[in-house]
């Protein structure tokens, strides 16, 4: 049986995602968290869920790397997210709670206007393959529901609470900075973001 | 059976950053002492306050791979794992918390072999490394403990505290030190950004030894990547669970 979570392709005996590279990952927990550590460019992907997995591998699957090890490597905590959502028992946290909790570096997330809030989890949510239920979002059985925003948006939210004051003018994205350097000048989500809050100012 | 949860920093720019912590869950999976050993980071995933989502051990303990009992350990900890301090009764768990890996003190031994895997010799010096900042006072005085433990050793010349942050500075460890070779270990968690890269480049390093006017400084990875951190941290989830 072929089945899909995330961007992962799960068949009877390997797990992957499928693409014009044929390459083969030995079938462990660390070899495969090592490969999906960084993207097809080359960057690191600090957000499990971010579609932006490498593509055209594959992994064999076997009785110590079965398909339920491998997703939960490839993304930490989904079964169990989908197992509590189902059951009704998922505790899910709303955003405001989780800036309001921040201190240090991050407590200025929690200034962030609502329209920033919904904006920064539109551009932040819509890279990742999680489904943000703390937001409302729907989820199907076999989605990945989110039950509370993570760092990265928590980061994210700071960054754009600092550019409410007098929003940087958007830049060109590049491909080349870091996926979540928010604070630099054409970060792909930064400018996403940016250029949302231009338009809907305009 | 206990399980065993490790907590780390991780990064959202590093991939290294987070290597340390993986490896010695590995390791502690391997031995098989405890009936899981779970993985949380503050910036990477699962998360501090989700880690323990699905975990249905009745008794779990918590240890900090962090150098020193500050603002992470005693704030950013506590907050997002919702523990009420050593001891948390939740649901039916029993969550004990430990001090840190850094701040214990077998970890001194840890030290003593990181600089004599880097030929540390009984004439040489040894400078702890730390990262030292303004705000935080106990990561200064446990760099300086830990330096005091070396020192205490008697295997070494020379041992004492330098810092990337704050005085006395690692820029002017050859004036801190009179051995002929100065073995440099960090005193950091992972070979990430500062220990991997800004030091190195900052102290104009060559490799894992560099000539410098007639003397020798030898530079160690993070004392964090040793592989004998593991038992560091079975020591303290075992004195928590007493
Ligand atoms: S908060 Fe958004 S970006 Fe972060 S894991 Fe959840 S769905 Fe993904």
């Amino acid at each position: 049986m072929t089945r899909t979570v995330g961007q992962l392709l799960i068949e009877d005996e390997t797990i992957g995602v499928p693409g014009a590279a044929k390459r083969t990952i030995t079938g462990t927990p660390e070899a495969v968290f090592a490969h999906v550590r960084l993207g097809d460019d080359g960057r690191y992907r600090p957000l499990s869920g971010a579609a932006t997995l490498p593509t055209g591998w594959s992994a064999p699957l076997g009785p110590a790397f079965d398909a339920d090890i491998a997703i939960e490597t490839v993304y930490p905590l989904a079964l169990t997210h989908q197992r509590q959502f189902a059951a009704g028992t998922l505790r899910v946290v709303p955003l405001e709670d989780v800036l309001a909790r921040q201190s240090g570096r991050y407590e200025s997330s929690a200034v962030l206007s609502e329209e920033g809030r919904a904006r920064a989890a539109g551009v932040v949510c819509g890279a990742c393959v999680r489904h943000p239920v703390w937001n409302g979002a729907a989820c199907a059985p076999e989605g990945i529901p989110c039950p509370e925003a993570c760092s990265v948006l928590v980061a994210f939210c700071r960054e754009a609470a600092s550019w409410q004051a007098s929003p940087p003018p958007p830049e060109p994205p590049d491909p080349r900075i870091a996926w979540a350097a928010f604070e630099e000048p054409g970060n792909e989500l930064r400018e996403r973001y940016l250029q949302e809050m231009a338009e809907a100012h305009d | 059976m206990t399980t065993l949860a490790l907590v780390g920093h991780g990064s959202h720019l590093n991939a290294n950053s987070s290597a340390p912590v993986h490896a010695h869950a590995a390791t502690l999976r391997r031995r098989g002492r405890f009936e899981d050993v779970l993985t949380g980071f503050w910036k990477e995933e699962p998360s501090l306050s989700r880690m323990l989502d699905g975990c249905t051990s009745a008794d779990v303990v918590v240890v900090p791979v962090f150098i020193s009992n500050g603002y992470f350990t005693k704030t950013v900890i506590p907050r997002e794992m919702r523990l009420d301090g050593p001891l948390t009764q939740r649901d039916g768990q029993r969550i004990r918390y430990t001090g840190p890996v850094g701040a214990d003190e077998s970890l001194a031994g840890v030290i003593i072999e990181r600089a004599l895997e880097a030929g540390a010799r009984p004439e040489d010096a040894i400078a702890v490394l730390g990262h030292g900042t303004r705000r935080e006072s106990e990561s200064e005085k446990n760099v300086y403990a830990m330096a005091k433990r070396v020192r205490a050793s008697g295997r070494f010349a020379e041992a004492g505290a330098v810092f990337l942050d704050q005085e006395p500075g690692m820029l002017d460890m050859l004036e801190v030190f009179r051995a002929g070779t100065v073995v440099v270990v960090p005193l950091f968690v992972a070979d990430g950004w500062h220990a991997g890269q800004t030091i190195p480049a900052d102290l104009s390093l060559e490799g894992a030894e560099t000539r410098k006017g007639g003397r020798i400084v030898r530079y160690t990875p993070a004392v964090g990547t040793h592989p004998s951190l593991a038992a560091v941290i079975e020591r303290l989830a075992g004195s928590a669970a007493e």
